[in-house]
């Protein structure tokens, strides 16, 4: 029983992680048409803010070492700039590439801040220690015992998830985004400014991979200069599963995505564990094949058929 | 004048959708853009609102210069455009749907009148507000999209065929509430068809166009007999066909 509590809550940690993570994607992805591989290596460069620069060895903490409310809102600060600026400098010269086109600069960009992070900080992964005292256990009850950061990541998920559902419903800037992911032309025609609605996506998206950092690294209490990109793969499949373009769709595919994997990690033979995310990408690939446009439609999606 | 379309060419990368049009409204006047499929008169629409950009030629609208501007641009200088396929945004409800246009207008304290003047134009529209754009008919759509751009308090409102793919009595319909639109508040409206029958009724004055130039261009009164506007429209000599074989 005890296990099967702490893989659950295991489980929904994990989804909630990548769903965060499919939301940042899906926000760019609706209205601009933008799959952003770089999406991971914001992620990675907020972890790297963290820290003095330098190629030393030992990691000597700078933002890491602030208190953590001045430490979250200086982490997020940098996301979002960065993702406001890769924006500006960026993506609004390809804006009205392919969406092919668009992936590929994102993958560049990625690449790109990867080889700035070696330079300055060399290849060499870090150690870091933010947030010990969430990485103690709690007590549920009886001899259940689960990580306070799971409990943790859970329950950011989901206040970010309600704050942005409300922002999306129930202001007037988050009625024109909606519109505008729905029918961007349509929209600029009623005296929606596109550019304004882009770059709030990139601000909301940022935002979300910065506390993804403070999360992530928290967690694993490493840096390394690719450490955004096996998690990025699994956005990019939740995104994909949960159908492109659909929030509800982003969020459905990031728990589908997280849970499967914990729950093949606890059900998978010792031998196969290593396997675990090959059987995790064949589940995908069934799923595609089933609904090739993800789990959840949009009117977006159909469109595009 | 207030909208001055002067020899425009529009491309499509390297196929010239447009090739030096002009066409001119004036204030409080109805203007039609008739012509056959793939004439150009979506591309004419377009380029006037901003979403395409001339390669050759002016768009003026109340003197200044707007080729080139941004559709945002275009639609806060006062060019409200009902687009061919009405695009309602379908998530979201009727009455967001009719208000996101009112964010750009400056007028703040004249909004909530002329909501109220929409709803009475649009009494279904009122009964569902509340309901996704997406739930509702064809014909309720396009009273929507009309009662939107009537939102944004336009100078001047351009639709692209407003009975595509409505019933007869539906298009009629439309057609009334355009016409007491003009008549009430002096509305001036550049409408695209592909009926020349119904333009020649709803006008003040047509253009036919055709393989992106224009064929022919007059007021509706001495067009009425539809023989010159059928010629133009088909490019062909009447005789061809003969009275009436031809459905527009
Ligand atoms: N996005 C596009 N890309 C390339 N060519 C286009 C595009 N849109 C229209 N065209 C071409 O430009 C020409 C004019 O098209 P347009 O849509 O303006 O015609 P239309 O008069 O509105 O026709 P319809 O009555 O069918 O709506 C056509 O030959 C069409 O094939
Ligand atoms: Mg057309």
């Amino acid at each position: 029983m005890d296990y099967v509590i702490q893989t659950i809550i295991s489980a929904l940690s994990f989804g909630s992680f990548y769903a965060l993570g499919a939301l940042g994607i899906g926000l760019l992805f609706s209205v601009l048409r933008l799959i952003n591989f770089a999406h991971g290596d914001f992620i990675t460069v907020g972890g790297f803010a963290l820290i003095v620069p330098s190629s030393a060895v030992v990691a000597t903490m700078a933002i890491g070492s602030f208190h953590p409310a001045l430490l979250l809102v200086c982490i997020v600060a940098i996301v979002v700039l960065l993702a406001l600026v890769s924006y500006f400098l960026v993506f609004q010269h390809v804006q009205n590439a392919s969406p092919a086109t668009m992936m590929i600069v994102s993958f560049a960009l990625g690449y790109t801040l990867q080889n700035v992070i070696v330079m300055i900080y060399g290849g060499r992964p870090k150690a870091v220690n933010i947030f010990p005292e969430l990485t103690g256990q709690v007590q549920l009850s009886d001899g259940v015992s689960v990580q306070i950061l799971q409990l943790v990541i859970i329950a950011v998920t989901w206040v970010l998830l309600i704050a942005l559902v409300l922002f999306l419903r129930r202001t007037q800037v988050g009625i024109q985004m909606r519109a505008a992911a729905e029918d961007f032309r349509m929209a600029r025609m009623l005296g929606v400014n596109g550019k304004n609605v882009i770059a709030l996506a990139f601000i909301l998206s940022g935002g979300l991979a910065g506390i993804m950092t403070l999360l992530f690294v928290t967690q694993t209490g490493v840096l390394t200069f690719r450490m955004g990109v096996p998690i990025m793969l699994f956005f990019f499949i939740a995104t994909v599963i949960g159908g492109m373009g659909s929030l509800v769709g982003a969020v459905v595919g990031g728990y589908s995505v997280g849970i499967v994997s914990v729950v093949l990690s606890a059900i998978l033979p010792e031998e196969l564990r290593g396997f675990r995310d090959a059987c995790v990408f064949i589940l995908v690939i069934i799923v595609l094949l089933a609904r090739p446009q993800g789990l959840v439609l949009t009117k977006a999606a159909k469109e595009r058929v | 004048m207030l909208l001055d379309v002067d020899n425009i060419t529009v491309h499509y990368g390297r196929l010239a959708a447009l090739r030096g049009i002009s066409v001119t409204v004036e204030e409080g006047e109805i203007v039609c853009v008739v012509g056959p499929n793939g004439a150009g008169k979506s591309t004419t629409l377009l380029a006037i609102s901003g979403v395409l950009h001339p390669t050759d030629g002016a768009v003026t609208f109340d003197g200044k210069n707007i080729a080139g501007m941004s559709p945002e641009a275009v639609a806060r200088a006062g060019i409200s455009q009902v687009p061919e396929g009405r695009h309602v945004f379908t998530t979201l409800n009727v009455e967001e749907n009719l208000r996101i246009g009112t964010r750009m207008r400056k007028d703040r304290a004249e909004i909530e009148k002329d909501y109220k003047r929409v709803l009475e134009l649009f009494p279904v529209l009122a009964e569902r507000r509340r309901q996704p754009a997406g739930k509702l008919s064809g014909g309720e759509q396009q009273m929507l999209v009309i009662g939107r751009a009537l939102l944004t308090s336009p100078r001047i409102m351009t639709i692209d065929e407003p009975s595509l793919g409505l019933a007869p009595n539906l298009v009629d319909r439309v057609y009334e509430v355009l016409l007491e639109l003009r008549r009430n508040r002096g509305l001036t409206l550049l409408i695209v068809e592909q009926s020349s029958e119904r333009a020649l009724k709803a006008a003040d004055r047509l253009y036919v166009l055709r393989s992106g130039e224009i064929q022919l261009e007059g007021k509706a009164a001495d067009l009425q007999d539809g023989k010159r506007v059928r010629q133009a429209y088909f490019g062909f000599e009447e005789g061809v066909t003969h009275e009436g074989e031809v459905d527009f």
